[in-house]
């Protein structure tokens, strides 16, 4: 399908890359449906674009690529919103901001995808030792 | 805001599907539990408004070229 993005103008993606968030992100829980789309050759960057606002867009990061002791412990519930039968299928994308030379990951409430099912979910995990804005250091 | 008085036991339902007792009080602190389905997110009100003020502030996160990015460690990558 063609996905219209302010940031990268038009673009087509593979329906198969695109994921169903069903409570949406905190603060934009309208928006539900997104595309991965890998920004770089290795595949550390993605952006997390939304599919029915062409002006709503994340830049992610496959955090193993940048915090090598990230191992979020994920709760049970969220387990079972995402249908998650096997952990092999769960794929862990943390949101960049970038705010002048600041360039920081969100740790604290990752985006965790069900690869096999498509199904995606913002996790909250305020007590694992994570911040929500840890600085993206650089190799 | 509804304003309701509640001892240590005793509990409030909310929406038929959500109980929220209040276990314990001892001085300016108190213990409340929550019983809801897994669906429904609980979580501190400062937890959710810092999440909320990071999304915001991911979304508008000035164009930057890749090259002005870290750059990963592909060496020491591990399953992510």
């Amino acid at each position: 399908m063609l996905l219209e993005s302010e940031r990268l103008g038009q673009l087509e993606v593979d329906e198969e890359s695109i994921i169903t968030v069903p409570e949406g992100l905190l603060g934009f829980e309208d928006r539900t449906r997104f595309a991965l789309i890998p920004a770089d050759e290795l595949g550390a960057y993605t952006w997390f674009h939304a599919i029915d606002d062409p002006s709503l867009a994340f830049l992610a990061v496959v955090p193993g690529f940048f915090f090598d002791d990230y191992a979020p412990d994920l709760p049970a519930g969220d387990v079972t919103a995402l249908d998650l039968t096997d952990p092999a299928d769960a794929q862990v994308l943390c949101l960049v901001t970038i705010a002048g030379d600041a360039i920081t990951a969100n740790l604290m409430g990752p985006i965790v995808v069900n690869v096999r099912s498509r199904l995606g979910r913002q996790v909250v995990l305020p007590d694992q030792g994570y911040g929500a804005r840890e600085p993206l250091g650089g190799g | 805001m509804l304003v309701l008085s509640r001892k240590p036991g005793e509990s409030i339902v909310v929406g038929g599907e959500i109980t929220v007792t209040v276990l314990e009080v001892r001085g300016d602190m108190v213990r409340v539990g929550i019983d809801a389905p897994r669906s429904i997110a609980v979580h501190r009100k400062e937890v959710h408004d810092e999440l909320m003020a990071a999304n915001r502030d991911a979304a508008a996160s000035p164009a930057t070229p890749l090259d002005r990015l870290p750059r990963p460690q592909v060496e020491r990558r591990h399953g992510g």
